[in-house]
């Protein structure tokens, strides 16, 4: 069999069989390799010689693990159920009303903390706005998910992509609406008449084997549904954000026209309060790995919004900015430039609902509420705006085709110019300690960046529409164009994607992170982001197929006994992607945090399902990864800088010392190592 | 020139190892010239060594297919006169472009014995395999071997990187080819002979894939970046 394979790589042809020859070695292998791992000779802080982090898409705490309830000895969880919100069986509890949702009367201006006068309670006056299919897929495809069992069988035989294994082949064929396009979403019990709050993705004809409706999560929109306001502060809720215009801001956005019938273009509606059950063993391969390891039930999403900035402040610790390409700031095109203050004769349109602010100019649209309420928080955080940087508050693909090539007219093409934001990945190199970044259909999106070079589209359009033409030119490749551009944060970096040595040394595909595992050749930090089908994002994708890839990453993991030993995988989101959640947010800067999303650490040292409560968001994981093999903060802006928390008794997810964030040393005890299956 | 040189070195002494293979392929070819053969395509190391990896060529009528052999019962076509490469996959029932899926559509094609640098670079755009910059091909040796007259040509790709083509110019179809990397693909046990006609037509139930479904549900993710209006 593995003859076989080496035949057919040997005629450079496929990569078809390059996956049933990984198949075939994975699970087989013995640890020597592991004997020869480079990584063992980096000198860490703890026990810990490999990081993996995982990220999936748009999965909020309450929405994933609201109705969770901790395994581990005299564990307590902040969720929808441990409040009341919500009972164990999803149905509205005795508190159901702390998740109330309102309705703003027009203002004239945005506004991140709406006057109280303004707001009302949907039931009181109309209804909350109800669940939608909004882009779900309405019925099996040949060539998009859910598939056609055959075409799936197909795509697998033609693409090399892990995507296709057997974890995956059922999965990915299920879970269709059967309903028309962007309607009522009527698999959801009681959809039409839903109450005013939360309410579970569980019922007959709905389960987390079925796409759901995307919402829109963005910059300004993600502020305002938090609803911050000093005015609303207590002592458990010191910074008064109230998460309670979620539906609201969802139907009014890009509402265009007050008078009915209304003018809308998007179909968020209700979506943002569903839920899954975790008792009735909704994502269960998430709760079986809560149960046997650690979860954080305080880390955040560190920018409020998206995909992109998310995983840019994952990689620097600090926001984008658009730039010469040589590192100078220098001011986008007015069509990249935001203002959502409401346009006149509408309840909350935006104006321009688009990427960019100069935060540092307080009368650019947008800007001063934020920096305003920013100033009258008791601790006072700085907005960290340079002056005359617009930052990239929203997804933007970079200014590097994923092959490397430069965008040569990124403001024409709407990328961004090459970044000189310092990542992790240049710390990294500093010390000579291996890392790289593994993208799912990396490898096609190359091909297909080489293809729209050859072409000459990549040289004047946008990347994804250029690869998108070149998909349908070379489908052998099609795949490509799932592979996520946003979500690499060195993709957008000029020192590493403008310089090929280190591009090729560390931008990798999903094939290879379990290559390296097999081989023993992990690097010492792996960003591992599954590709668009696999990501678990609502609408494309399903919080199962997430699952999916991560249960593939954690047998091969399994199989090597002593590399396990000293590897952590974190397990986390870029972020909640619109869902409502109930925890408390700590405003660090102008870009965040946001909402809770699900951190999971699983190793050997972080055992017995804790839930651990002190508060962190995306960039604990460079504090973490720098602590341990003891690196400098990245810049004297990042965000890395913040101490590390010192939480009170009383109030366990407040920070006395705002604004602070952990390095997640405290969801472990190297002192007390267990070794159990992750899964089986 | 240095890089040059040595590599040129290098091939001459490949190029005595498999004077026998190609002794072996022009005694058969000398027989005729076929517009219709058979034969294997072998790989090599730049020293001669076997890679191990054996395909299968049928050419006729400016037609040719290569079955790469093991379990997989997949298969490419090329048409010099359409100018098409095709990957078939023959358990699946379907077709795609081949593309990048194998070097080999781009190097055994028919080829006019006087100009097959045409032939290579109309193959190599459509695998879309050249990037910005200038592609260059030149004859720049010739031997005679059992009456052919086999013709060596230097392939240089924009990247800079050249690769070497032998054709046999009595029956218009490359015999040997050298990549960039020194590896080598060679014809071996060429045997004339009609071949039959359905290796070189896709079954009418075959359908091509197309990838749009797939863009239109990756249009709904967050990997999908909308250019602002």
């Amino acid at each position: 069999m593995r003859m076989n394979g080496r035949n057919h790589l040997a005629w450079g042809a496929s990569a078809v069989l390059s996956f049933s020859l990984l198949a075939t070695t994975v699970g087989f292998a013995d640890d020597k390799a592991k004997d020869n791992d480079a990584a063992d000779a980096a000198k860490t802080e703890s026990p810990i010689k490999h990081v993996i982090i995982l990220i999936g898409e748009n999965r909020g705490t309450d929405h994933t693990f609201g109705v969770y309830k901790p395994r581990g000895k005299h564990q307590t969880i902040s969720n929808i159920l441990s409040k009341g919100i919500v009972n164990e069986d999803g149905t509205p509890g005795p508190n159901f009303s702390l998740a109330q949702q309102f309705l703003v009367k027009p203002q004239p201006l945005y506004y991140v903390g709406a006057p109280k006068a303004a707001k009302a309670a949907y039931g009181s006056t109309g209804q909350m706005p109800q669940p939608n299919t909004n882009g779900a897929p309405i019925a099996q495809g040949e060539s998009g998910a859910p598939f056609v069992p055959a075409f799936l069988a197909e795509l697998a035989t033609i693409d090399p992509s892990p995507d296709f294994n057997p974890l995956t082949n059922t999965i990915l064929t299920t879970g269709f609406t059967a309903l028309p396009a962007d309607t009522l979403d009527t698999r959801i019990p009681n959809a039409g008449v839903l109450p005013n709050g939360p309410f579970v993705l569980q019922g007959a004809n709905i389960s987390d084997d079925d796409y759901t409706g995307d919402m829109t999560h963005r910059f300004y929109q993600a502020w305002q549904q938090s609803d911050c306001s000093v005015a609303n502060a207590t002592k458990a809720n010191p910074t008064g954000c109230l998460n309670d215009l979620f539906p609201f801001v969802m139907a009014t956005y890009d509402l265009s026209d007050n008078t009915v019938p209304a003018v809308q273009h998007n179909f968020s509606e209700g979506n943002e309060m569903g839920f899954y059950d975790a008792e009735q063993e909704q994502a269960s391969t998430l709760k079986t790995l809560a149960d046997r390891f650690a979860l954080s039930d305080n880390f955040h999403q560190s920018f409020q919004g998206g995909t992109g900035a998310n995983h840019f402040m994952l990689g620097t610790g600090d926001a984008g900015f658009w730039s010469d390409g040589n590192g100078n700031p220098i001011t986008p095109p007015a069509n990249q430039i935001a203002n959502p203050n409401p346009a006149a004769g509408t309840t909350n349109k935006y104006t321009a609902d688009n990427n960019f602010s100069n935060c540092s100019d307080f009368t650019q649209p947008g800007v001063a509420p934020i920096v305003s309420y920013l100033e009258a928080l008791p601790y006072r955080p700085e907005p960290n705006c340079a002056e005359a940087h617009y930052y990239m508050l929203d997804n933007t693909n970079p200014g590097f085709y994923p092959n490397g090539f430069r965008a040569p007219a990124p403001a024409a093409q709407a990328m961004i110019p090459p970044s000189p934001v310092r990542t992790i990945g240049d710390a990294l190199n500093e010390k000579s300690i291996s890392w790289a970044y593994f993208g799912g259909s990396y490898n096609d999106a190359v091909a297909l960046s080489n293809d729209a070079v050859t072409a000459g589209t990549a040289g004047t359009l946008n990347s994804s529409t250029a690869l998108a033409e070149a998909a349908l030119a070379d489908p052998a490749h099609a795949l490509g164009v799932a592979y996520c551009q946003i979500c690499n944060p060195f993709q957008y970096a000029t020192s590493i994607m403008g310089d090929t040595a280190q591009r090729t040394a560390h931008i990798k595909d999903t094939v290879d992170l379990l290559a390296d595992i097999q081989a023993g050749t992990l690097p010492s930090v792996s960003f591992g982001k599954p590709d668009g089908l696999l990501d678990g994002h609502p609408s494309s994708s399903k919080i199962d197929l997430f699952e999916a890839y991560v249960q593939q990453v954690l047998d091969a993991l399994e199989a090597h006994p002593k590399l396990k030993a000293e590897t952590v995988v974190f397990i986390t989101w870029d972020e909640a992607g619109g869902y409502w959640d109930s925890g408390f947010i700590q405003p660090i800067d102008f870009f965040g945090d946001g909402p809770r999303i699900p951190l999971l650490t699983l190793s050997e040292y972080s055992t017995g399902g804790t839930v651990n409560h002190t508060y962190a968001d995306h960039v604990s994981l460079l504090k973490f990864i720098e602590r341990n093999w003891k690196l400098r903060p990245l810049t004297d802006r990042s965000r890395d800088n913040l101490p590390n928390p010192k939480m009170r008794d009383d109030q366990p997810y407040v920070p006395k010392n705002m604004p602070a964030l952990s390095d997640l040393f405290d969801m472990f005890d190297f002192n007390h190592q267990v070794k159990q299956p992750f899964l089986q | 020139m240095r890089g040059l040189d040595l590599r040129r070195k290098s091939l001459r002494q490949a190029s005595v190892v498999l004077h026998l293979a190609l002794l072996c392929s022009a005694v058969a070819l000398a027989q005729s010239s076929p517009q219709s053969f058979s034969a294997d395509i072998v790989s090599r190391d730049s020293g001669g060594v076997s890679l191990g990896a054996t395909a299968k060529l049928h050419a006729a009528n400016h037609k040719a297919r290569i079955e790469l052999g093991g379990a997989a019962d997949d298969f490419f076509l090329s048409d010099a006169d359409a100018g098409t490469a095709l990957f078939v996959r023959s358990a699946q029932r379907l077709y795609l472009d081949a593309r990048q899926s194998t070097p080999l559509t781009r190097i055994f094609i028919w080829v006019d014995p006087r100009d097959p640098c045409r032939q290579w670079q109309a193959a190599a755009i459509t695998a879309v395999v050249l990037g910005a910059g200038e592609w260059h091909c030149e004859p720049v040796e010739q031997a005679i071997l059992n009456q052919h007259q086999i013709i060596e040509y230097r392939v240089s790709m924009p990247d800079g990187q050249s690769s070497y083509g032998w054709v046999d110019s009595m029956i218009g179809f490359p015999v040997k080819w050298q990549s960039a990397d020194g590896n080598l693909f060679v014809l071996e046990n060429i045997t004339p002979g009609a071949q039959p006609a359905n290796l070189f037509s896709i079954p009418p139930d075959y359908r091509k894939l197309d990838p749009k479904a797939l863009l239109e549900r990756i249009k709904h993710s967050d990997v999908w970046v909308d250019s602002p209006k």
